[in-house]
């Protein structure tokens, strides 16, 4: 045993993986689904991340939510066309290699089983709710998600999210499918639909705030997963971070996205402190 | 089966009178507090730990956006946030002493009151076995970098750590400063027991399209492979150049690189940047540098310093 196998910390296991690309799905022109197998069986928690070493993919590992776990040893990754590393993973032809360094940060918790999951994502931002929806149907529970996008079809693997048995509504900024406009007009019906709900987002900054306004005058718990370019995912570099209020209390400080988040306590969240954090 | 020349290498090394296990060291900034990486990284084949540079007080550090790729580099400018020297004692120092590693405390002052108020505080602390002292980061407003560049400044910030501790005291070179070479002396005669280069170059980047520079600093320090044949350079000249021992850094990613390093002149190398890449890379390193001492029959690697031949590789 040598020494960093001696030394475990809590939450699931952190190791960096081979794994390999089995199959691609194009779910828009910008936008696939990857799914990847590894040599070991992964246990990950909804809301965490991996950070994915791609050759031609930059000199830094990038990080992606874990999508989903749909066997052992197999997990999704959504990845929309930003930069060069997100370009390499997909032009990775099938059967190529990646390394999976993961699972990093924290998780979004599973309600209470007298209170309802609402959960608001936009664009590539419903990628931690599929494991969290996963979960969700495992133990027969059900929940709301709003989906919001500019167009149609990157309102992704939204019947996904109905095989779960969600209640799936959509908002579209051009109007071609659900509302028109954004995907928070539709939270003040949701909220009122529900008994005791529990507000999860993910997505663009603007939608992030939007959520967490609305949640406090209604008083409404809200966990929310925050991305920050990271250079490392194992808070070292001190590069992803967020001015907010610890989790153990005091004052706000820069907490680092990778380790004290991804998936904050909106609450807790200076949102008006670095106006252009991307 | 036993290899040709499958002999045990000594992979130790003497550096600032520290024995190492291996020449490996975990550069400051890039490993945390020393424990972060305990389940990925091979702690086996690391020598030493340099943590996160530590002042009197927190620091809160420079806003966001902090870090940008660059070609085969990364610029930083973090701006030393930091826990301070109490709660570093009190809460992270057992953390990295239960992994039984030589600890290497870094350490920046605003003033030269800091730096020797904190070296006499890490004299008085247990498991801490040396200290480096950051005489070269861009991304603070006082202290740091201006104390590197200036060989006299660099110096007086040596000798005020000197006088607080009995702890190896090793500076850490701006590649800043016109003429390395010359700090080197100015801080050998200071007191200090080694010196560590290189920290990163000042550099910036800026998004064309929106105008606007990459870092919310805007400078920030170039780290990563793409610095590497600068710090190499750096090293061979200030090894050359004064009698102390060099602890060489800038981009190593494997073994060549580390040889490299070691061949100009440094008893010692430090992995920075390449951590956030791949934490595979201690274990990598350490067996490349043990089978390149099996392959040209080398006893003890700490014979490779300074080992570089004349003439061209042709």
């Amino acid at each position: 045993m040598t020494l960093s196998e001696a030394v475990g910390g809590p939450g699931p296991p952190r190791a960096d993986r081979g794994a390999t690309l089995v199959a691609r799905d194009q779910l828009s022109p910008d936008a696939q689904l990857l799914r990847f197998e590894s040599e070991a069986p992964l246990r990950v928690l909804p809301g965490q991340f991996t950070m994915v070493r791609v050759d031609g993919g930059g000199l830094l590992r990038r990080p992606y939510s874990f999508c989903d776990l749909p066997d052992d040893g197999a997990f999704t990754l959504l990845v929309k066309e930003v930069g060069v590393g997100t370009r390499a993973l997909m032009n990775l032809p099938v059967g190529g290699e990646v390394s999976s360094l993961g699972p990093l940060g924290t998780t979004f918790d599973l309600p209470p089983p007298d209170r309802t999951p609402v959960i608001v994502a936009g664009g590539v931002g419903i990628a931690p709710f599929v494991l969290f929806c996963r979960r969700l149907a495992e133990s027969g529970r059900r929940g709301i998600v709003l989906l919001g996008g500019r167009r149609r079809p990157d309102l992704y693997l939204w019947d996904t999210f109905e095989r779960f048995g969600m209640d799936v509504r959509v908002a579209s900024e051009d109007g071609s499918a659900g509302h028109h406009g954004f995907v928070t007009a539709l939270l003040d019906a949701a909220l009122a639909d529900t008994v005791r709900p529990v507000l999860y987002s993910c997505g663009p900054t603007g939608m992030l705030l939007k959520v967490a306004e609305l949640a406090t005058a209604a008083g409404v718990p809200h966990q929310v997963s925050i991305e920050r370019r990271m250079g490392c995912g194992m808070g070292c570099c001190l590069g992803c971070v967020v001015w907010a209020r610890p989790p153990s209390g005091g004052p706000e400080e820069y907490l680092r996205s990778c380790t004290e988040g991804p998936v904050f306590d909106a609450a807790t969240i200076a949102w008006d402190r670095d106006p252009h954090p991307l | 089966m036993s290899e040709p020349g499958a002999t045990t290498v000594d992979m130790g090394v003497d550096v600032a009178g520290l024995r190492l296990p291996t020449p490996l060291i975990a550069a400051s900034g890039t490993f945390g507090y020393g424990d972060e990486y305990r389940q990925v990284a091979d702690y086996d084949c690391i020598g030493a730990i340099s943590v996160k540079g530590l002042y009197l007080e927190p620091r809160a550090g420079c806003p966001p956006p902090r870090i940008w790729e660059t070609p085969s580099g990364m610029l930083n400018a973090i701006g030393l946030q930091e826990v301070g020297i109490r709660r570093f004692l009190a809460e992270k120092l057992p953390a990295v002493r239960a992994l039984g590693k030589i600890v290497i405390a870094n350490i920046c002052g605003s003033s030269l009151e800091e730096y020797g108020e904190l070296s006499k505080v890490l004299d008085q602390a247990e498991g801490v076995s040396a200290i480096e002292v950051n005489i070269s980061c861009p991304n603070v407003a006082e202290g740091g970098i201006e104390f590197g560049c200036d060989p006299d400044m660099a110096a007086r910030a040596t000798e005020v750590v000197r006088r607080g501790t009995r702890l190896p005291v090793i500076p850490k070179l701006s590649p800043s400063a016109s003429d390395m070479a010359a700090v080197a002396r100015r801080v050998a005669e200071a007191g200090a027991d080694a010196v560590s280069l290189i920290n990163t170059i000042p550099a910036m980047a800026v998004d064309v399209e929106t105008r606007r520079p990459r870092l919310a600093n805007v400078v920030g320090g170039l780290s990563g492979p793409a610095v590497r044949p600068i710090a190499v350079r750096m090293v061979w000249e200030v090894a050359r150049g004064s009698r102390l021992p060099v602890i060489g850094m800038g981009g190593i990613a494997s073994a060549e690189d580390a040889l490299e390093f070691l061949l100009v002149g440094a008893a010692a190398v430090q992995i920075g940047t390449m951590n956030f890449v791949d934490p595979g890379v201690w274990r990598r390193t350490f067996d490349g540098l043990a089978a390149y001492c099996r392959r040209h029959e080398v006893a003890a690697l700490r014979d490779l310093t300074g080992a570089m031949r004349p003439g061209t590789a042709g």
